[in-house]
């Protein structure tokens, strides 16, 4: 019997949830497009980031989130095209944020792999730099291995920017091979799955 | 060739088993990283396809080196990379040094990378007065105590965390703690300064794929990608075997890379570097160089048995299961890379003070059971003690491994005469038998009494001749 597709992301989606929470990250569930900005705010205020950065938009609609973001008291730093002279300061800005927002291109099922393509308006800063890390993704864009987002990416695209694949937040087992988050990048790691037809 | 690492492995080897915290250690961690191997291994059906695959690539791979050398450096050199071929440690050295020394650089910073420990590029850069920070935290670890790695992937195993909480204590006068979250936290700030302000950065790289120009950098930290984005100069220091042929290649080998070498199904971070930052970019170096490692590697290439060790990924995991690593530990080797593949990799890099290294080994095969390439280790270091045994120099060996080596090289002679063997058999048994216990010996003469001291010998009895 032929797998229904909205089945099959389903699946695809649990185990994606699965795998990011056995990594140490927090899986914040499914919501619709409409009710992205309102669920971001939520949990950009639980996490109590006064300022958040965030970068231009992939699919998901950043202008608006932005807004509410700005709406509900929260400092924006917005991630633009920089001029050499301006890096060092838009840099700083990024790093003094509490929270970085980004949207992934592609989400691993196997492995709680998020894939993040680094451009001039999304740079890899906004995953890397402040201590908590909240990633978009949609549910067409989750895959089941790593060798499926290659092969749809295709060299081309793969070489055209810095790619990163995020698995969990920040860790190390250097002291006594005893796991501790947030050694360089990200202490936590917090993932929305957006869904359209989710009810 | 690179510096020859001093002192004598005998001597540090025997220190090193007295040593019994150092064992404490490196058993439970070693117990440690193969109960996580374990749990992932058996969650991951694909994982013995995956070698095969990926033992398959890398030997063709090295079967073409040539070939996808010059692929790769023209597609890195089409993406705005400069490329340079350093023969050996000291070319690699100067090029990098220099290059700092054009740049002005003040503020180097190091992503953890075993090809930059074996070329002792830190070495060089205080030679001409720049500080080059690790900001790996194990290798951060170890250089403020002024020490090498003694591992591959977890450069800090040897000691406790009261150790490393004691050297912070000592190093930046904070009160002492012994919790690795907070010691790692105090790491975390000291070491996001120095980014933030870095002009200059090296990494290692773990595959370099030869059809896109493409690097990749395998990490949990963070500081491969904080090394490789924040300074204007990067500089990526590669073997030459770290080439793959193409883009589809790479994912065989990132399934079986962090499952062996740590227990995760993915490393944290993976990156795929293709050129400098683009315009426009926050992100990445203005200027990104590229030095592609000899030292020794193409002499491994010329000899067909030693080559399988350039399939080499540098997982770690046949350091965790040897037993002879587990007892003696990384800094006992003398050499960067130890273990069982650093006793094949070393002699090639370090020469004759590493020569002895093929020898110590059990040769009991775990290394290459374990081996997420497949590379037959033991076979390997057999064939490179008949090398050093019938090469020009003999081995000067110490006075104990020469008596017992001379007693083999008689027993040799004498098994050639059964009759003779079993003659003495039996009168050994019938020796023996006064000594005997329900079958055992509980107490033998001297020069066996060592052997009774902890265990019961079986008695010899005559063989029934059926």
């Amino acid at each position: 019997m032929p797998v229904a597709p909205s089945a099959h992301r389903a699946e695809l989606a649990t185990s994606f949830a699965r795998e990011l929470e056995a990594v140490g990250g927090v899986f914040l569930g499914m919501v619709t497009p409409d009710r992205l900005a309102s669920r971001i705010v939520t949990v950009a205020s639980e996490l109590r980031a006064k300022t958040v950065a965030i970068g231009q938009s992939l699919s998901a609609d950043m202008g608006a989130i932005g807004e509410a973001l700005e709406r509900a008291d929260h400092t924006i730093v917005r991630t633009v095209p920089v001029a050499d002279v301006e890096r060092a300061a838009m840099r700083a800005r990024v790093a003094n944020a509490d929270l970085g927002i980004a949207e992934a291109d592609f989400a691993i099922a196997s492995t709680g792999t998020l894939a993040v393509v680094s451009t001039d308006s999304r740079p890899s800063s906004l995953t890397l730099l402040p201590p908590a890390s909240l990633v978009i993704v949609q549910i067409d864009r989750v895959m089941a291995t790593l060798a499926e987002i290659l092969t749809e990416m295709g060299p081309q695209r793969v070489a055209a920017h810095r790619l990163t694949l995020i698995t969990g937040p920040s860790r190390t087992a250097d002291i006594e091979k005893r796991i501790v988050l947030g050694v360089h990048g990200p202490k936590s790691l917090h993932v929305i799955v957006v869904w359209p037809d989710h009810d | 060739m690179a510096a020859t690492p001093k002192g004598d492995f005998f001597e540090s080897s025997r220190a090193a088993v007295d040593d019994h915290e150092l064992r404490r250690k490196l058993e439970s961690a070693s117990a440690r990283h193969l109960d996580h191997f374990a749990q992932v291994k058996a969650e991951f059906p694909f994982y013995d396809d995956e070698r095969d695959t990926a033992h398959r690539i890398k030997t063709n791979a090295i079967a073409h080196l040539d070939e996808l050398l010059i692929e790769l450096t023209t597609k890195l050199e089409a993406r705005g990379c400069k490329v340079f071929f350093a023969e050996d440690a000291a070319d690699a050295r100067k090029y990098i040094v220099e290059l700092a020394k054009s740049k002005g650089a003040k503020n180097v910073v190091k992503g953890k990378s075993m090809t930059t420990e074996e070329i002792e590029l830190n070495d060089a850069f205080a030679g001409a007065g720049i500080e080059a920070i690790e900001t790996d935290l194990g290798e951060y670890i170890v250089q403020l105590r002024g020490e090498k790695p003694s591992h591959i992937i977890t450069p800090a195993i040897h000691l406790s965390k009261e150790d490393i909480g004691q050297l912070f204590t000592d190093k930046f006068g904070i009160e002492y703690t012994s919790e690795p979250e907070k010691l790692t936290a105090e790491a975390r700030q000291r070491l996001r300064a120095i980014f933030l302000s870095a002009d200059f950065g090296v990494t290692g790289v773990n595959f370099a794929i030869a059809d896109t120009g493409t690097l990749i950098i395998v990490e949990n930290e963070g500081n491969g990608r904080l090394s490789s984005t924040m300074p204007e100069t990067f500089v990526a220091v590669m073997g030459i075997e770290k080439v793959i042929p193409k883009l589809s290649d790479v994912s065989h080998f990132l399934e079986i890379l962090a499952r062996t070498a740590t227990g995760q199904k993915l490393t944290t971070y993976t990156s795929f570097i293709t050129g400098p930052r683009r315009e426009g970019e926050l992100d990445g170096p203005g200027e990104m160089h590229v030095v592609i490692l000899d030292n020794g590697r193409s002499a491994m290439l010329a000899d067909p048995v030693l080559r399988e060790a350039l399939n080499c990924i540098r997982c770690g995991a046949c350091l965790n299961v040897c037993p002879i690593y587990r007892r003696i530990g990384g800094h006992a080797y003398r050499s960067v890379y130890p273990g069982p593949i650093g006793s094949i990799i070393s002699p090639n890099l370090f020469g004759s003070a590493a020569a002895y290294l093929p020898f110590a080994s059990t040769l009991c095969g775990s290394c290459k059971d374990i081996c997420p390439v497949k590379i037959d280790i033991p076979r390997i270091l057999l064939h490179l003690r008949w090398k050093e045994s019938t090469g020009k120099h003999p081995l000067k060996w110490p006075g104990e491994i020469r008596r017992a080596r001379s007693g083999a090289r008689r027993f040799a002679r004498l098994a050639r005469h059964p009759r003779t063997v079993r003659l003495m058999g039996r009168l050994a048994a019938a020796l023996l038998k006064p000594f005997a216990h329900d079958g055992y010996l509980r107490r033998m003469p001297p020069p066996f009494r060592n052997w009774t001291k902890f265990r019961d010998f079986p008695r010899p009895r005559p063989q029934k001749r059926g």
